[in-house]
C-alpha cells in the first residue's frame, strides 16, 4: 500500500502544477465549450434527421395502403422507400453517416443506391471534418493530453529535480505510474462530466427505456474511449521520460499525434483505393446489363431463355397459346425476370463489396499500430455508423425490395386474368386489401454481437495495447536514465 | 550574408527531412490526382460506348412504339472534368460527374448518387490541395517557430545583434530564405503537375498558383507575428500548433456543423415522395385532369387529342410530367437551400483563410458545391431539351427506324463561371498585410529589447 501512496503523491503534485498554468484552464474551458457545442449540434442533427425519416416512412406507408384497386404490377412500380434512422449513440459519433444517403427508393426491376447524403449537399467544408463528441474525444483530447504531459518527466530532468526524486528511493516505475495517474486525473475532469452528459442525453433520447443491446453498446463506448485516453496519457509520459528536453518531447508527441490522426488514416485508405480500383456506377450498371443480356432479357421478345420457358409451359399445360394458361403468363415471366436480374445484381454487388473490403483492409490492419483508427472503427461500429452498418442497411433494403416485387408478381400470377383487356376496356385490377400483405420496411441496426464480430480486429488491437502499455512501462522503468 | 544564412538553413538535418518528406507527399498526391483523372476519363469513354450500344439495342427491340422505346432510353450528360481537378478533387468524389436520365420524370433521377466506398469518403482524398492546406503550414511552423527565440536561448542573439547593423533586416532575411524554399517547392510541384497531369497554362492554373503562394505567405505571416512577440521557443511552438489546430480542424468543422444545422434540407426527402405520389396518383384519376395540366404547361402540344383508348403514351408522359410539375415547389425550395448553403460557406470562408483557400481551389477546379448546382441546372435543361424533342415524335408515334439514333451522343456541360481575382486573393492579401503590419509594429516597439 505504501508504494501506491507514493504514486498518488506524484500524481497530486503533477495535477497541482498543471493547474498553476492559466493556459491549461483556458484550453480546458475551450474544449468544454466545444464538447457542449458538439452535444447540441449532434442532438439537433439526430432529432431532425429521425423526425423527417420517421415522418416520411410513416407517410409513405400510408400512401402505399391508400392506393386504390389496381394491377399489382402498378404497385410494384409505385414502390416503397427505405429510410434510415439513426441510433441513439450516433448523436456522439457521426461516423460515415454524412456520406451514406438517407433514403432508397425501392421499385420493381430496379436496384437503387441510397440518395441524399449530407455530403452531396455540402460545400467543401465537410472535408475538414465535423464537430462531434467522438471527434473531441478521439482527436482533440489526445492532443490536450500531449500538451499536459510533454514536460511531465522531461521538465524534471531539465530542472535537475529528477535526480533528487530518484535518489530519494522512488523507483522509475513509481514515477512513471504516478505521472500517468496525474495526467489521467486531469483528463478525467473533462471526461467524467462528458460521460455523465452523454449518458443523460442518451437516456433522454430513448425516453429512459433502454434495451440491453443499447446499454452494452454504450458501456463499451465509454470503456474503450477510457482505455484510449489512458493509452495517450501513458505515451505522453513515456515520451517525456525518454526525451532529453521538453521541447524534443513535445515535437515527438505532436509528430505522433499528426501521424495517428491525420496522416495514417488518409494514407492507408488512399493506398487501398489506389491499389484496388472500384468500378464507377456506369461501369457497374453496364456490366450487370451485359450479364442480364447473356442470361435472358425479359424485355426482349425474342430472347432464347424466355422463349424456352414459354415453350415448356405450353407443352406442360398442353395449350397452344399463353393466353390459355391457367395463370397470368406475364406475371410468371416477370417473376423469372426479377429472379435473374436480382441474382446477377447481387453477384456484382458482392464483387464490388469485396473490392471495397480490400480497400479498407489496409486501414483495418493499421489499427494495430494506430490506436486512432481502431477506436474510430470501434466507436463507429458501436454507434452503427460504420461501413458494415451501411452495407447491412442496403442489403436489407434490397431484400425487402425483392420480396415486395415478387409478392406483387405472385398476386399477378394468381389473380390477374390471362386475357388482355382490349384497348378500350378497363384495366385488370385486384382489391386494395392486398396491399397490406406487404409488411412495412423496418430496419433494425446490427446488434452488439454482430458489431463485435465485424470489429474484432479493433477489439484485439485495443487489448494488445493494454498489454503493450505494461510492457513498455516495465521496459522503460528498467532502461531509463536520470541524465 | 544571405547565401550563408541559406546554407545554414538548408544544412540542418530537420530542414532536409522536412522538405524531402513534403516533396514525397506532394508526389503521392499527384499520383492520386492522376488516378482520379484516369478514372474520370475511363468513365467518359464508358459512358459514350454505353450510350451508343444502349440506344442501338433498344431501338432494335422496340421498333414499333416510340413511347415504349423512350421509356427505356437513357441520355447522358457529362460534367466536364478539368485537368486541374486532379490537384483539387473537392466534391467530385461524392457527386457524380455523369448524369444519365430518361425523359420520364426528372426529379426522381436527378439526385442518383455515384457508387462509393464511404470509408474513402470519410477519410478524404490526399490531393494536392490537402497537402497544401494541411501539411505546408506544419513545415512552415517547424521552420520558423524558434527563429529568434532559439538564438536568444542559446545566447547567440547578442552576437548577431551586434554584428549585423539592422536586426530587423536580419530577421526578414531569415524569413525570406524559408519563404523562398517553400515557394520553390510549390513551384516545382506545380510544374511537375503541369507536365504529369497535362494541365494547361491558363488563368485557372495562375489563380491556383497565386492562391497557393498567398496561402504559404499567410502562414509565414502568422509565424512572423508570433515571433515578434518575443516569447520562448516552447511557447511559440505550442501557440502556433494551436493556431494550426484551430484554423484547420476546429473552426472549419464548427462552421460546417453550423451551416448544416442552419440550413436543414428536409425538402430532399419530401421532393421524392411528392414526385412519386404526384405521378402515380394520376393513374387512378380522371385522365382529363392530367391532360388539362399538361396542355397548360405545353400549349404547343394542345392539338394532340387524347386517344380514345385506355392507355396512351400521350397520357403516360403527361402523368410523368405531372410528377415533376407538382413537386416543383419542393424542388425550388431545395435548390434555394443549397444556394444558401453555398453562399453562406463562401461568405464565412472569407474570414477563415484555410477555408477560403480550400473553397477557392475547389472552385477553380470546378469541384465545389456551386459547380454541382450548375450541373444540376444544366441537367434539368438537358432533360427538358430531350423531352421536347421526343414528345411530338411519341405523340405522333413516329417511325422508330426513321430516327437517326446515332446522332444522340453523350453531351458535355462546360462550367464557364469565372473566378474573380479580387474575391480569390483579397481576403488572403488583407490577412497577410495585417499580420505582417502587426508583427512589424511589435518589432519596432521592442527595438531596445533586442540588446
Amino acid at each position: 500500500m505504501k508504494s501506491l501512496h507514493t504514486e498518488i503523491l506524484i500524481a497530486k503534485h503533477l495535477k497541482n502544477s498543471v493547474f498553476k498554468n492559466t493556459a491549461v484552464f483556458i484550453i480546458m474551458l475551450f474544449i468544454g465549450l466545444i464538447l457542449l457545442y458538439a452535444v447540441l449540434s449532434g442532438w439537433k442533427n439526430y432529432t431532425s434527421q429521425n423526425k423527417t425519416s420517421e415522418k416520411h416512412q410513416h407517410e409513405s406507408r400510408e400512401d402505399w395502403l391508400k392506393n386504390p384497386d389496381k394491377n399489382p404490377h402498378r404497385m410494384a412500380h409505385y414502390g416503397n422507400f427505405a429510410f434510415r434512422k439513426s441510433t441513439p449513440l450516433s448523436v456522439f459519433e457521426f461516423g460515415m453517416e454524412p456520406f451514406f444517403g438517407n433514403a432508397i427508393f425501392l421499385e420493381a426491376h430496379k436496384q437503387n443506391t441510397a440518395n441524399f447524403s449530407e455530403a452531396g449537399f455540402s460545400s467543401s467544408m465537410l472535408r475538414f471534418g465535423e464537430i462531434s463528441i467522438a471527434m473531441v474525444l478521439q482527436i482533440l483530447m489526445p492532443l490536450l493530453i500531449f500538451f499536459l504531459g510533454f514536460n511531465a518527466v522531461a521538465a524534471e530532468r531539465e530542472n535537475g529535480t529528477l535526480k533528487l526524486l530518484l535518489s530519494q528511493g522512488i523507483s522509475w516505475k513509481q514515477l512513471l505510474m504516478g505521472k500517468i495517474l496525474g495526467i489521467v486525473s486531469v483528463i478525467m475532469m473533462l471526461f467524467i462530466p462528458t460521460i455523465l452528459i452523454l449518458v443523460f442525453i442518451w437516456l433522454l433520447l430513448q425516453n429512459f427505456t433502454i434495451s440491453a443491446d443499447e446499454t452494452i453498446k454504450m458501456f463499451l463506448f465509454i470503456l474503450f474511449h477510457f482505455i484510449y485516453l489512458i493509452f495517450f496519457c501513458a505515451i505522453a509520459v513515456l515520451i517525456s521520460a525518454s526525451g532529453k528536453t521538453p521541447k524534443k518531447a513535445l515535437i515527438s508527441l505532436i509528430g505522433i499525434w499528426l501521424v495517428f490522426t491525420i496522416i495514417l488514416p488518409r494514407t492507408t485508405q488512399a493506398i487501398g483505393a489506389y491499389i484496388y480500383e472500384a468500378p464507377s456506377k456506369i461501369q457497374f450498371q453496364s456490366n450487370i446489363e451485359k450479364d442480364i443480356l447473356k442470361q435472358g432479357d425479359s424485355h426482349n421478345p425474342n430472347d432464347l431463355h424466355y422463349k424456352a420457358i414459354k415453350d415448356s409451359l405450353l407443352s406442360t399445360y398442353k395449350v397452344d397459346s399463353v393466353q390459355k394458361l391457367p395463370f397470368n403468363y406475364s406475371g410468371f415471366i416477370m417473376t423469372e425476370g426479377e429472379k435473374i436480374s436480382s441474382k446477377i445484381y447481387n453477384e456484382h454487388l458482392e464483387k464490388l463489396l469485396t473490392v471495397y473490403e480490400k480497400q479498407n483492409s489496409f486501414s483495418k490492419a493499421v489499427s494495430f499500430i494506430d490506436p486512432y483508427i481502431a477506436i474510430k472503427n470501434l466507436s463507429m461500429g458501436l454507434s452503427n455508423t460504420d461501413y458494415d452498418s451501411y452495407i447491412d442497411f442496403q442489403k436489407k433494403a434490397e431484400a425487402y425490395r425483392y420480396n415486395m416485387a415478387q409478392k406483387m408478381n405472385a398476386l399477378q400470377v394468381k389473380y390477374i386474368s390471362n386475357i388482355k383487356p382490349g384497348p378500350n376496356d378497363k384495366p385488370l385490377t385486384i382489391g386494395k386489401e392486398h396491399w397490406a400483405d406487404i409488411a412495412e420496411f423496418h430496419y433494425e441496426p446490427k446488434g452488439i454481437t454482430d458489431v463485435l464480430k465485424s470489429e474484432i480486429i479493433s477489439v484485439i488491437s485495443i487489448i494488445l495495447w493494454i498489454i503493450m502499455l505494461f510492457v513498455f512501462i516495465r521496459i522503460a522503468a528498467k532502461n531509463l536514465k536520470a541524465i | 550574408m544571405l547565401a550563408l544564412l541559406f546554407k545554414n538553413f538548408i544544412r540542418s538535418k530537420g530542414t532536409k527531412i522536412g522538405l524531402i518528406f513534403l516533396l514525397l507527399i506532394c508526389f503521392i498526391s499527384l499520383l492520386i490526382g492522376q488516378q482520379f483523372q484516369e478514372k474520370q476519363q475511363n468513365n467518359i469513354v464508358e459512358a459514350v460506348n454505353y450510350q451508343k450500344k444502349h440506344i442501338a439495342r433498344n431501338a432494335a427491340f422496340h421498333k414499333d412504339e416510340m413511347g415504349l422505346l423512350l421509356y427505356y432510353i437513357k441520355f447522358s450528360l457529362i460534367n466536364k472534368t478539368l485537368p486541374i481537378n486532379s490537384l483539387s478533387i473537392g466534391q467530385r468524389d461524392v457527386n457524380p460527374s455523369i448524369q444519365s436520365v430518361t425523359i420520364r420524370g426528372l426529379e426522381g433521377q436527378k439526385y442518383d448518387s455515384e457508387l462509393n466506398n464511404p470509408n474513402n469518403l470519410l477519410s478524404g482524398n490526399i490531393d494536392f490541395s490537402f497537402v497544401l492546406i494541411y501539411l505546408f503550414p506544419l513545415l512552415i511552423i517547424v521552420f520558423s517557430y524558434n527563429l529568434v527565440s532559439e538564438e536568444k536561448e542559446s545566447g547567440t542573439w547578442k552576437i548577431v545583434a551586434t554584428q549585423s547593423g539592422n536586426t530587423f533586416l536580419y530577421i526578414l532575411k531569415l524569413f525570406y530564405i524559408r519563404i523562398l524554399s517553400l515557394i520553390a517547392l510549390l513551384t516545382i510541384v506545380l510544374f511537375i503537375a503541369v507536365l504529369f497531369l497535362n494541365i494547361p497554362f491558363d488563368k485557372s492554373l495562375l489563380t491556383f498558383y497565386i492562391i497557393g503562394f498567398l496561402y504559404i505567405l499567410f502562414w509565414f505571416a502568422i509565424c512572423f507575428f508570433i515571433v515578434s512577440l518575443h516569447k520562448n521557443s516552447n511557447f511559440n511552438a505550442v501557440i502556433l500548433l494551436t493556431i494550426w489546430l484551430f484554423l484547420i480542424i476546429i473552426l472549419p468543422a464548427t462552421i460546417n456543423t453550423y451551416i448544416v444545422n442552419q440550413y436543414p434540407i428536409p425538402e430532399a426527402l419530401e421532393l421524392t415522395v411528392k414526385q412519386r405520389n404526384a405521378y402515380h396518383e394520376k393513374w387512378d384519376m380522371d385522365k382529363k385532369i392530367t391532360m388539362d395540366q399538361f396542355y397548360d404547361h405545353y400549349p404547343q402540344f394542345a392539338h394532340y387529342p387524347l386517344p380514345n383508348t385506355e392507355f396512351s403514351w400521350l397520357w403516360y408522359y403527361a402523368m410523368q410530367q405531372a410528377g415533376d410539375d407538382d413537386s416543383v415547389k419542393q424542388s425550388q425550395e431545395l435548390e434555394n437551400k443549397l444556394e444558401q448553403r453555398n453562399r453562406a460557406s463562401q461568405l464565412i470562408a472569407q474570414f477563415v483563410p484555410t477555408l477560403h483557400a480550400q473553397i477557392q481551389l475547389n472552385e477553380i477546379a470546378k469541384a465545389d458545391l456551386g459547380n454541382q448546382l450548375l450541373f444540376l441546372k444544366e441537367t434539368k435543361q438537358f432533360h427538358e431539351k430531350m423531352r421536347l424533342y421526343f414528345y411530338s415524335k411519341i405523340f405522333d408515334n413516329a417511325d422508330v427506324s426513321k430516327e437517326n439514333w446515332s446522332k444522340f451522343k453523350v453531351e458535355t456541360f462546360n462550367d464557364s463561371s469565372e473566378t474573380s481575382f479580387s474575391k480569390a486573393f483579397l481576403p488572403l492579401l488583407i490577412f497577410n498585410l495585417a499580420l505582417i503590419g502587426l508583427g512589424w509594429m511589435n518589432f519596432r516597439k521592442s527595438k531596445n529589447y533586442f540588446f
